[in-house]
Protein backbone atom coordinates (compact mmCIF):
# COMPACT_ATOMS: atom_id res chain seq x y z
CA UNK A 1 0.00 0.00 0.00
CA UNK A 2 3.17 2.59 0.57
CA UNK A 3 4.81 1.74 -2.42
CA UNK A 4 1.29 2.23 -4.14
CA UNK A 5 1.30 5.43 -2.56
CA UNK A 6 4.89 6.13 -3.12
CA UNK A 7 4.56 5.42 -7.05
CA UNK A 8 1.28 7.34 -7.62
CA UNK A 9 1.38 10.42 -5.31
CA UNK A 10 2.66 12.94 -7.82
CA UNK A 11 0.00 12.48 -10.28
CA UNK A 12 -2.45 13.15 -7.58
CA UNK A 13 -0.22 16.65 -6.92
CA UNK A 14 -0.51 17.18 -10.59
CA UNK A 15 -4.39 16.17 -10.99
CA UNK A 16 -4.99 18.28 -7.83
CA UNK A 17 -3.06 21.29 -9.12
CA UNK A 18 -5.21 20.87 -12.65
CA UNK A 19 -8.52 20.55 -10.90
CA UNK A 20 -7.36 24.33 -9.24
CA UNK A 21 -6.97 25.64 -12.59
CA UNK A 22 -10.01 23.84 -14.12
CA UNK A 23 -12.36 25.28 -11.00
CA UNK A 24 -10.91 29.14 -11.82
CA UNK A 25 -11.86 28.54 -15.39
CA UNK A 26 -15.43 27.36 -15.10
CA UNK A 27 -16.17 28.40 -11.63
CA UNK A 28 -15.12 32.27 -11.90
CA UNK A 29 -16.61 35.10 -13.43
CA UNK A 30 -13.32 37.79 -14.09
CA UNK A 31 -11.84 36.95 -17.10
CA UNK A 32 -8.23 37.32 -16.27
CA UNK A 33 -8.74 34.90 -13.24
CA UNK A 34 -10.07 32.39 -16.06
CA UNK A 35 -6.94 32.97 -18.48
CA UNK A 36 -5.13 31.91 -14.79
CA UNK A 37 -6.40 29.14 -13.89
CA UNK A 38 -6.05 28.23 -17.77
CA UNK A 39 -1.89 29.02 -16.91
CA UNK A 40 -2.46 26.90 -13.78
CA UNK A 41 -3.69 23.83 -16.02
CA UNK A 42 -1.46 23.63 -18.86
CA UNK A 43 1.67 23.80 -15.75
CA UNK A 44 0.09 21.16 -14.24
CA UNK A 45 0.29 19.07 -17.85
CA UNK A 46 3.76 20.15 -18.49
CA UNK A 47 5.13 19.26 -14.84
CA UNK A 48 3.30 15.97 -15.10
CA UNK A 49 5.22 14.90 -18.77
CA UNK A 50 8.56 16.05 -17.12
CA UNK A 51 8.05 13.83 -14.27
CA UNK A 52 7.43 11.40 -16.60
CA UNK A 53 11.04 11.29 -18.42
CA UNK A 54 12.17 10.93 -14.43
CA UNK A 55 14.14 7.27 -14.36
CA UNK A 56 15.20 6.45 -10.60
CA UNK A 57 18.82 4.58 -10.13
CA UNK A 58 21.35 7.11 -11.02
CA UNK A 59 20.67 8.28 -14.28
CA UNK A 60 21.58 12.07 -14.74
CA UNK A 61 20.27 14.86 -16.83
CA UNK A 62 20.22 13.91 -20.97
CA UNK A 63 23.78 15.45 -21.35
CA UNK A 64 26.24 12.97 -22.95
CA UNK A 65 29.29 13.14 -20.52
CA UNK A 66 32.48 12.78 -22.28
CA UNK A 67 31.31 13.29 -25.54
CA UNK A 68 33.74 15.86 -26.78
CA UNK A 69 37.29 14.94 -26.81
CA UNK A 70 39.19 11.84 -27.82
CA UNK A 71 38.21 9.29 -29.62
CA UNK A 72 38.36 6.60 -27.20
CA UNK A 73 35.85 8.55 -24.44
CA UNK A 74 33.37 8.66 -27.45
CA UNK A 75 33.53 4.41 -28.05
CA UNK A 76 32.29 3.11 -25.27
CA UNK A 77 28.62 2.72 -25.90
CA UNK A 78 26.01 4.97 -24.15
CA UNK A 79 23.92 3.63 -21.95
CA UNK A 80 19.96 4.69 -21.89
CA UNK A 81 19.19 3.58 -18.47
CA UNK A 82 21.97 6.49 -17.01
CA UNK A 83 20.39 9.28 -18.59
CA UNK A 84 16.68 10.42 -18.11
CA UNK A 85 14.33 10.36 -20.71
CA UNK A 86 15.24 13.47 -23.38
CA UNK A 87 12.38 13.67 -25.51
CA UNK A 88 8.92 14.75 -23.00
CA UNK A 89 11.44 17.79 -22.16
CA UNK A 90 11.73 18.87 -25.77
CA UNK A 91 7.91 18.17 -26.13
CA UNK A 92 7.13 20.53 -22.98
CA UNK A 93 9.68 22.87 -24.44
CA UNK A 94 7.32 23.41 -26.77
CA UNK A 95 4.27 23.44 -25.25
CA UNK A 96 5.45 25.91 -23.17
CA UNK A 97 5.95 28.31 -26.22
CA UNK A 98 2.16 27.59 -27.14
CA UNK A 99 1.46 28.67 -23.51
CA UNK A 100 3.22 31.87 -23.46
CA UNK A 101 1.68 32.75 -26.96
CA UNK A 102 -1.40 32.10 -25.46
CA UNK A 103 -1.65 33.62 -22.57
CA UNK A 104 0.00 36.99 -24.52
CA UNK A 105 -3.15 36.95 -27.22
CA UNK A 106 -5.77 36.38 -24.21
CA UNK A 107 -4.51 39.01 -22.05
CA UNK A 108 -4.59 41.11 -25.07
CA UNK A 109 -8.40 40.45 -26.02
CA UNK A 110 -8.92 41.08 -22.03
CA UNK A 111 -7.33 44.59 -22.23
CA UNK A 112 -9.55 45.03 -25.58
CA UNK A 113 -12.45 43.86 -23.49
CA UNK A 114 -11.43 46.08 -20.77
CA UNK A 115 -11.41 49.69 -23.04
CA UNK A 116 -14.60 48.62 -24.76
CA UNK A 117 -17.19 47.85 -21.89
CA UNK A 118 -15.18 49.03 -18.57
CA UNK A 119 -15.19 45.67 -16.81
CA UNK A 120 -13.69 42.34 -16.21
CA UNK A 121 -16.76 40.33 -15.15
CA UNK A 122 -18.27 38.08 -17.03
CA UNK A 123 -22.43 38.82 -16.15
CA UNK A 124 -21.76 42.22 -16.61
CA UNK A 125 -20.08 42.06 -20.39
CA UNK A 126 -23.51 39.96 -21.15
CA UNK A 127 -25.38 42.68 -19.44
CA UNK A 128 -23.70 44.76 -21.70
CA UNK A 129 -24.23 43.26 -24.98
CA UNK A 130 -27.59 42.63 -24.95
CA UNK B 1 -23.84 26.43 -9.04
CA UNK B 2 -21.33 26.98 -7.30
CA UNK B 3 -21.84 23.44 -5.83
CA UNK B 4 -22.64 22.68 -9.06
CA UNK B 5 -18.99 23.80 -10.38
CA UNK B 6 -17.35 22.13 -7.60
CA UNK B 7 -18.77 18.79 -8.39
CA UNK B 8 -17.97 18.93 -11.90
CA UNK B 9 -14.39 19.20 -10.67
CA UNK B 10 -14.59 16.86 -7.71
CA UNK B 11 -15.82 13.90 -10.29
CA UNK B 12 -13.26 15.25 -12.84
CA UNK B 13 -10.38 14.72 -10.29
CA UNK B 14 -11.57 11.23 -9.34
CA UNK B 15 -11.64 9.92 -12.98
CA UNK B 16 -8.12 11.12 -13.53
CA UNK B 17 -7.14 9.54 -10.32
CA UNK B 18 -8.52 6.53 -11.46
CA UNK B 19 -6.57 6.63 -14.01
CA UNK B 20 -3.52 6.93 -12.40
CA UNK B 21 -4.11 3.31 -11.44
CA UNK B 22 -2.55 2.13 -14.21
CA UNK B 23 0.28 4.66 -15.18
CA UNK B 24 3.32 3.22 -14.32
CA UNK B 25 5.24 4.34 -10.93
CA UNK B 26 7.07 7.25 -10.73
CA UNK B 27 10.81 6.93 -11.75
CA UNK B 28 10.04 3.60 -12.74
CA UNK B 29 13.24 2.75 -15.43
CA UNK B 30 11.21 -0.22 -17.44
CA UNK B 31 8.13 2.27 -18.14
CA UNK B 32 6.82 2.21 -21.35
CA UNK B 33 7.76 5.68 -22.33
CA UNK B 34 11.52 4.76 -21.72
CA UNK B 35 11.59 1.61 -23.36
CA UNK B 36 10.12 2.55 -26.31
CA UNK B 37 11.55 5.19 -28.67
CA UNK B 38 14.02 7.11 -26.13
CA UNK B 39 17.15 4.87 -25.84
CA UNK B 40 17.79 5.16 -29.81
CA UNK B 41 18.14 9.07 -29.28
CA UNK B 42 19.92 9.13 -26.15
CA UNK B 43 22.30 6.41 -27.80
CA UNK B 44 22.70 7.82 -31.21
CA UNK B 45 22.46 11.35 -30.52
CA UNK B 46 26.33 12.54 -30.04
CA UNK B 47 27.11 9.87 -33.06
CA UNK B 48 24.36 11.93 -35.72
CA UNK B 49 24.04 15.30 -34.36
CA UNK B 50 27.66 15.30 -33.02
CA UNK B 51 25.82 17.48 -30.01
CA UNK B 52 26.18 16.69 -26.26
CA UNK B 53 23.26 17.85 -25.15
CA UNK B 54 19.90 15.25 -26.48
CA UNK B 55 17.27 17.84 -25.81
CA UNK B 56 18.79 20.90 -27.89
CA UNK B 57 19.91 18.07 -30.71
CA UNK B 58 16.38 16.78 -30.59
CA UNK B 59 14.82 20.44 -30.84
CA UNK B 60 17.42 22.00 -33.50
CA UNK B 61 18.12 18.73 -35.14
CA UNK B 62 16.03 15.90 -35.56
CA UNK B 63 12.62 18.17 -35.08
CA UNK B 64 14.05 21.17 -36.51
CA UNK B 65 11.39 22.20 -38.95
CA UNK B 66 8.81 21.89 -35.91
CA UNK B 67 11.07 24.18 -34.00
CA UNK B 68 10.66 26.81 -37.15
CA UNK B 69 6.84 25.95 -36.65
CA UNK B 70 7.56 27.15 -33.54
CA UNK B 71 8.77 30.73 -34.16
CA UNK B 72 6.23 31.00 -36.51
CA UNK B 73 3.52 30.47 -33.73
CA UNK B 74 5.52 33.27 -31.51
CA UNK B 75 5.49 35.39 -34.23
CA UNK B 76 1.95 35.12 -35.24
CA UNK B 77 1.23 35.57 -31.32
CA UNK B 78 3.34 38.72 -31.29
CA UNK B 79 1.51 40.05 -34.48
CA UNK B 80 -2.24 39.36 -32.85
CA UNK B 81 -1.02 41.46 -30.01
CA UNK B 82 0.35 44.24 -31.67
CA UNK B 83 -2.90 44.35 -33.87
CA UNK B 84 -5.04 44.23 -31.08
CA UNK B 85 -3.46 46.73 -28.87
CA UNK B 86 -2.32 49.66 -31.09
CA UNK B 87 -4.26 52.54 -30.62
CA UNK B 88 -5.81 54.58 -33.79
CA UNK B 89 -4.47 57.13 -35.22
CA UNK B 90 -6.02 60.27 -34.82
CA UNK B 91 -7.09 61.73 -38.11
Amino acid sequence: MLDFIIGKYNYWIYIVLMMIGFYAMIGKKNLVKKIIGMNIFQTSIILFYVSTAYKKGGATLPIIEHAHGHSEHASHAIEASSYINPLPHVLMLTAIVVMVATLGVALAIVLKIYRRYNTLEEDEILKAIK
Amino acid sequence: MKIVNLLVVIITGMVLAYGTMDMPDWGDPDSPASLHVSPGYISDAVEKTATPNIVTAVLADYRGYDTLGETAVIFSAGMACILLLRRKRKK
